[in-house]
C-alpha cells in the first residue's frame, strides 16, 4: 500500500517558500551557533600552532649562532666547572649540616632573642627616630624639655603596647626561650635608654654562646674544612680560563648578531622598494645600501686564539681530577648527623661520574667543530629534555622544559597523594556509610568548595599556609621528618596541598556518581550470599565502580596540571630541577611549572621573539597533555560503563 | 536496629567492630576535608571582616568599596606619630605640613584607598562575558536539543564541547591573547604594520590587527571559556521540557520556531538562567584568562572616565578583582600595612562569589519546586 503523501503546497507557492526559507534560516542560525564551538576549538589549535610553530626554526638558528661563535665550546669546559662547584657545595653543606646539628638549639635561641629585639625596636621606631632627630637638631644646645618629655612618653607607651603584643604582627613566637628568659630580655630592652640601639646583654650572651659552640663543633672538622678549601681552589685555573675565553667568544657573537640584524634590515628595505612608488624607491634602495655597516664575522679567525688554548684546558682539567681524588681520600668515614651523611654519600656516589665526565671533556673539546650544522632533531630533543630554561641573559638563552615539567609533575603527584585518599574515601563514606542527614550536608558542602576561586587559594597559601607549615616544621619534635625544618616558605608541598584541596571536589563528585551508578542488584546479590557490609562495599561495589573512580582521578589530575594561579603564587617559582639528594624532603623545595611560566613571562616578552614563541609551544604541550588525560578518562567511562539493565 | 534483616546480619557476622573502625576512619577523612575548608574560610573572614564591616551607622566600609586604588604612604611626623595615608591624602598632608615633616617614609603600591576600580572591572567583564556566552550558548543548545539529528556534525560539536570544557584556563589566556588581542578585526583608517590581513573598504580599512588588551577582548576570552558550561546546562533544561509540549504545539499547526519560542523556551528559561548564574561565579573567579587580555594592575580612572566616548569602555583595559588580589599577593611583600588591602579584597571577592553561588542554589531549588510536570 503506498504511503499517503502529506499534502503539500505547490512548489512555487509563496506560503511554502516563505515558511521553508525562514525556518531554514532559523535552523541555519542555530546550527551556526553550534558550529561555533568547533570554530573556537579549531581557532585555539590554529593560533597556538601559528605562534608556536616558528619557534623551532628560530631556536635552531640561535643554537647555530651559539655553536658558530664558540659559546658552545666554552660551555663544554664550563660544565666541568659547574659540576666541580656542585661537588664543592655538597661537601660544604655536609660540613655545615654537621656543625649546625650540634648547635641547633643555641642558634635558634639566639635567633629568637634577636627577633624579639627587632620586633620591639621596630615597634618603637617612630618615637625613637623622632627623639634622635630632636637631639641631633639641637646639637650642642639644650633640647626643649617639654618636647623631650612628650616624645619619651610616646616611646614608653609604644613600648608598653609592643610588650603586650599589640603592635604589628604581634609578639614573635619563641619556643626555645623559657618565659623567664623572655621576660629578662624584655626587661633589659625596656630599661635601655630610648636612644640606644645596642643589643641587650642577654642577646649578646646568647650570641657568644652560639659562637663558642660553633667553634667547639668545628674544631674536630678542621682538617675536613681544609680539604674542602683545597678542593675548591683546584678549579681556579679552569675558572680563569673560562672567564677569559668566554669574553672573547661573547664579542664574536655580538658582532655576528649585529651583522645578521643589519642584513635582515637590508632585505626588508629591498622588499619594500620593490612595491614602493617610484619616487620613494630610490630613497629606499639607498637606505638599503647603507644598512649594512659591519663586516661579516669570520668565525674561524675569531675562534683560532680560543682553540689554541686547548692544552691549557687540558692542564686545568687534570688539576680538577687530581683535586677530586685528593679530597676523596681525605673524606671522613661518616658523620653523626643524618643530613651531613646524606650529602657525603651523594658526593661519593657522584665522584666516579664526575671523574669520567671531566676526563671526557678534553676529547670533546678537541672533537668540537664550529661548522657542524645543528640538526632539527637535536633542537627538538634539546627543547624536550633540556635541563635549563634560561631567558633574558646576555650569554645565551636556553629553552629546555624539563625543570618546568618535573615541577608540574611533582606538584601534581603531591596534590593527588592528598586528593585521592580524601576524595575517594569521602565518596565511599558519603554514598555507602553515612546517614541521610550527613549525606545531605556533606555533598553540597564539598561541591561548594569548587566555587573557591583559585587565586584566593593561592593567597591563602602565601598569607597563611606557607608560614604555618614553616612554623610547624621548626618544632623540635618533628625534626625527624625528612626536609624539616622547611627552608623556603613557598614550595612544592604547599602548592600541592592547596591543589589537592582543589581536586577533592572533582574527584569526590565523580567518584560518588560512579559508586551511585553501580546497580543495586550487585549489592543485593552480595548481601544474599552472606557478605558483611564491608565486604560488600570493598569487594563488590567499589570494584564495580573502579573505572568511574579512575576516570574521576584522571579528571582531577587534568584539573591540577592545568591550574595556574595557585602554582604561580605558591610554588616558589625557581626554575630548576629539584635536588633529589634530600630524598623525600625534596618536596619542600621551590619549583616552577608549565602553567606558571606562561603566566609569569608572557606579559614581558617582545611580540614575535623566540621566547614568545617558546611560551606558545609550552601552551601547546599543556593543551595536548590535558586533552590526552581527559580523553583517557572519557574512554574509561565509556568502555567500562555498567549498564543499568 | 528495627530492621530484622540487619539484626540477623549482625548476629551472623560479628564484624561490627571492623565496620565501626572503617566507618569512623572514612568519616574522619570526610569531615577533615570540610573542617579544612571551614578553617580557610574562617581565617579569611576573621581577617577580612574588620575591613569590610564597621561599628558605626552604615556598618559597611563604604570608603573601601567606593574609592579608587592608590599607593599607600606610611610615615612618621615630627612628633613620632605614625600615619597611613593614601596617595591623594598624602599629597594634601604634605601641602599643609610641608614635605620636610615626613620621616621614615615607606610606600606600598596598590594598598591604599579602596577597590572600586577592581569591583567595577570584574562586574563589567563578568556581565559582558556571560551575555555573550548566553546568546551563543543558548542558541547552540537549541540546535542540539531541538533541531539536530544524530549525525557527524553533531558528533563533532559534542566532541568540541567536551574538549573545550577541559582546556586549561591559561591556554584560554594564550588563545585570547593570540586571537582577540592580536588578530581580531577592527575598522581603522591606518592599519598597523603587524596586521594579519587588511581589506580596504574604500572609506576605511578592515584590518585584522586585534583589539589590544581591552575589556572586550577579556570578556570574549571568558565567554569562550564558559561557553561549554552554558551549552551543557541549557541543553539539559531544554531536554527537561516534556515532549508533549512540542507535540501539542506542532499539532496545532505551529512551525518549529514558533513551537520553540512559545512552548519550549519559556519553560526552559528558569533553568537556563540558574545555570548562567553559576557560570557567572566561574567567570568572575578566573584570573589566568584575563591576565594578558584585559587586566591591568593600576588605573587612575574608572572605565567610562577615559577618552574615547562610549566605545572607550569596551576598548580600555580594566582592573579586575582577582587580578588585583594576584598583584597584592605576588608583588607586594606582606606586612601589617598591606593586610587591610589584601584581606579586604579577598573578603569582598569571596562574598561576591558566594552570593552568586548561593543565588544559583536557591534559584535551582525554587525552579525545581515550581516547574513540575
Amino acid at each position: 500500500m503506498p504511503e499517503p503523501l502529506p499534502s503539500q503546497a505547490p512548489s512555487g507557492h509563496p506560503f511554502r517558500r516563505k515558511g521553508r526559507s525562514t525556518e531554514g534560516l532559523i535552523k541555519a542560525f542555530f546550527g551556526g551557533n553550534a558550529a561555533l564551538t568547533i570554530v573556537i576549538l579549531v581557532l585555539i589549535i590554529v593560533f597556538l600552532l601559528r605562534e608556536g610553530i616558528g619557534f623551532f626554526p628560530a631556536y635552531r638558528n640561535e643554537l647555530q649562532n651559539y655553536r658558530k661563535s664558540g659559546l658552545e665550546f666554552v660551555d663544554i669546559a664550563r660544565s666541568d666547572l659547574t659540576a666541580h662547584e656542585e661537588m664543592g657545595s655538597l661537601l660544604n653543606r655536609a660540613y655545615f649540616a654537621q656543625i649546625n646539628s650540634s648547635c641547633r638549639i643555641e642558634m635558634l635561641r639566639s635567633q629568637e632573642a634577636m627577633s624579639i629585639a627587632n620586633y620591639l625596636s621596630e615597634a618603637t621606631a617612630p618615637a625613637h627616630d623622632a627623639l634622635a632627630r630632636v637631639k641631633e637638631a639641637a646639637g650642642e644646645n639644650a633640647t626643649p624639655a617639654e618636647l623631650l618629655e612628650k616624645l619619651s612618653a610616646k616611646y614608653r607607651s609604644l613600648l608598653e603596647n609592643a610588650l603586650a603584643g599589640k603592635s604589628g604582627e604581634g609578639f614573635p613566637p619563641t619556643p626555645h626561650l623559657s618565659s623567664a628568659e623572655q621576660k629578662l630580655l624584655c626587661d633589659q630592652i625596656a630599661a635601655r635608654d630610648p636612644l640606644s640601639t645596642d643589643d641587650p646583654p642577654f642577646a649578646t650572651e646568647l650570641q657568644a654562646a652560639l659562637s663558642a659552640k660553633q667553634e667547639q663543633a668545628s674544631a674536630p672538622l678542621a682538617s675536613f674544612k681544609e680539604a674542602i678549601d683545597a678542593f675548591q681552589s683546584t678549579s681556579s685555573a679552569l675558572d680563569a680560563l673560562v672567564t677569559e675565553t668566554s669574553d672573547a667568544v661573547k664579542t664574536t657573537k655580538e658582532a655576528a648578531v649585529l651583522h645578521e640584524i643589519e642584513v635582515r634590515k637590508r632585505e626588508t628595505l629591498l622588499d619594500a622598494a620593490k612595491t614602493a612608488k617610484p619616487e620613494l624607491r630610490s630613497q629606499l634602495e639607498a637606505d638599503a645600501a647603507s644598512a649594512v655597516m659591519t663586516e661579516p664575522v669570520d668565525f674561524n679567525v675569531a675562534m683560532a686564539p680560543v682553540l689554541a688554548r686547548i692544552p691549557e684546558f687540558k692542564e686545568a682539567n687534570a688539576a680538577l681530577i687530581a683535586g677530586l681524588t685528593e679530597v676523596s681520600s681525605k673524606l671522613p668515614e661518616a658523620f653523626s648527623d643524618d643530613k651531613a651523611n646524606r650529602y657525603l654519600k651523594a658526593f661519593r656516589a657522584a665522584t666516579p661520574a664526575m671523574v669520567a665526565e671531566t676526563a671526557d671533556t678534553v676529547g670533546k673539546l678537541e672533537a668540537w667543530r664550529a661548522d657542524l650544522p645543528v640538526e632539527m632533531g637535536s633542537t627538538i630533543s634539546g627543547f624536550i629534555s633540556g635541563r635549563d630554561w634560561i631567558t633574558g641573559g646576555e650569554w645565551q638563552d636556553f629553552y629546555g622544559i624539563m625543570p618546568l615539567f618535573v615541577g608540574s609533575l611533582m606538584i601534581s603527584v603531591i596534590a593527588l597523594a592528598f586528593a585521592i585518599p580524601f576524595g575517594v574515601g569521602a565518596a565511599i563514606y558519603t554514598n555507602q556509610l553515612a546517614g541521610r542527614r550527613q549525606q545531605r550536608f556533606v555533598k553540597p558542602t564539598i561541591e561548594f568548595l569548587q566555587a573557591i576561586p583559585s587565586v584566593v587559594l593561592g593567597f591563602v597559601g602565601i598569607a597563611v599556609l606557607g608560614t604555618l607549615l614553616q612554623e610547624v616544621s621548626s618544632a623540635d619534635s618533628l625534626s625527624w621528618i625528612p626536609g624539616f625544618p622547611i627552608q623556603q616558605r613557598l614550595n612544592m608541598f604547599t602548592a600541592g596541598c592547596l591543589l589537592g584541596l582543589m581536586a577533592i571536589p572533582t574527584i569526590f563528585t565523580l567518584s560518588e556518581d560512579a559508586i551511585n551508578n553501580v546497580p543495586a542488584a550487585f549489592a543485593e546479590a552480595s548481601d544474599a550470599l552472606g557478605a558483611s557490609k564491608l565486604q560488600t562495599i570493598f569487594r563488590v561495589t567499589v570494584p564495580a565502580a573502579i573505572s568511574g573512580i579512575l576516570a574521576a582521578v584522571l579528571l582531577g589530575l587534568g584539573r591540577v596540571i592545568g591550574e595556574t594561579m595557585v602554582v604561580l603564587l605558591v610554588a616558589g617559582n625557581r626554575i630548576q630541577i629539584p635536588d633529589f639528594t634530600d630524598g623525600l624532603g625534596s618536596v619542600f623545595q621551590p619549583a616552577h611549572t608549565l602553567t606558571g611560566i606562561i603566566a609569569q613571562e608572557l606579559g614581558e616578552v617582545p611580540f614575535g621573539s623566540v621566547h614568545y614563541r617558546a611560551l606558545f609551544v609550552v601552551g601547546i604541550l599543556l593543551f595536548v597533555i590535558v586533552l590526552a588525560i581527559n580523553w583517557t578518562a572519557q574512554r574509561l567511562l565509556r568502555r567500562f560503563r555498567i549498564s543499568q539493565n | 536496629m528495627k530492621n530484622p534483616e540487619q539484626l540477623i546480619r549482625r548476629g551472623v557476622h560479628r564484624k561490627g567492630i571492623a565496620e565501626g573502625i572503617v566507618k569512623t576512619f572514612l568519616g574522619c577523612m570526610t569531615w577533615a576535608v570540610i573542617a579544612v575548608a571551614l578553617m580557610i574560610f574562617g581565617r579569611m573572614i576573621w581577617d577580612g571582616a574588620p575591613v569590610f564591616f564597621k561599628r558605626e551607622a552604615p556598618f559597611v566600609n563604604i570608603d573601601f568599596l567606593t574609592k579608587k586604588t592608590e599607593t599607600l604612604h606610611v610615615f612618621d611626623d615630627a612628633e613620632g606619630n605614625r600615619h597611613q595615608l593614601a596617595a591623594s591624602d598624602f599629597h594634601r598632608w604634605t601641602e599643609s605640613h610641608g614635605s620636610d615633616a615626613v620621616f621614615n617614609e615607606q610606600t606600598f603600591s596598590y594598598c591604599g584607598g579602596g577597590i572600586a576600580g577592581p569591583i567595577i572591572g570584574t562586574a563589567l567583564l563578568t556581565l559582558l562575558s556571560v551575555l555573550m556566552a548566553l546568546f551563543f550558548g543558548v542558541s547552540a543548545a537549541i540546535y542540539l536539543s531541538e533541531y539536530a539529528k544524530q549525525g557527524r556534525f553533531i558528533g563533532w560539536v559534542r566532541l568540541a564541547i567536551l574538549n573545550l570544557a577541559g582546556v586549561p584556563s591559561i591556554v584560554f589566556g594564550l588563545f585570547g591573547f593570540a586571537v582577540f588581542v592580536l588578530a581580531a578585526p577592527v575598522l581603522t583608517d591606518a592599519p598597523a604594520d603587524r596586521s594579519l590581513l587588511s581589506i580596504p573598504l574604500g572609506f576605511t580599512h578592515l584590518s585584522f590587527q586585534g583589539w589590544g588588551s581591552s575589556l572586550i577582548a577579556g570578556a570574549a576570552t571568558l565567554a569562550c571559556m564558559i561557553l561549554p558550561v552554558i551549552i551543557t546546562a541549557s541543553e539539559e533544561s531544554l531536554k527537561a521540557v516534556p515532549q508533549g509540549f512540542r507535540e501539542a504545539s506542532l499539532a496545532l499547526g505551529a512551525t518549529r520556531w514558533q513551537t520553540i519560542r512559545k512552548s519550549v523556551l519559556p519553560f526552559a528559561l528558569p533553568g537556563i538562567l540558574t545555570s548562567s548564574v553559576l557560570s557567572l561565579a566561574r567567570a568572575a573567579g578566573e584570573t589566568a584568562p584575563i591576565m594578558f587580555t584585559a587586566a591591568v594592575a593600576a588605573k587612575d580612572d574608572l572605565p567610562w572616565q577615559g577618552s574615547g566616548g562610549p566605545l572607550g569602555v569596551l576598548t580600555g583595559q580594566v582592573q579586575a578583582l582577582p587580578y588585583h588580589i594576584y598583584t597584592l599577593a605576588a608583588r607586594i611583600p606582606t606586612s601589617e600595612y598591606t593586610e587591610r588591602a589584601q584581606f579586604g579584597s579577598v573578603f569582598v571577592f569571596l562574598l561576591m562569589i558566594f552570593l552568586f553561588s548561593a543565588a544559583s542554589v536557591v534559584l535551582r531549588n525554587r525552579v525545581r519546586s515550581k516547574l513540575k510536570w
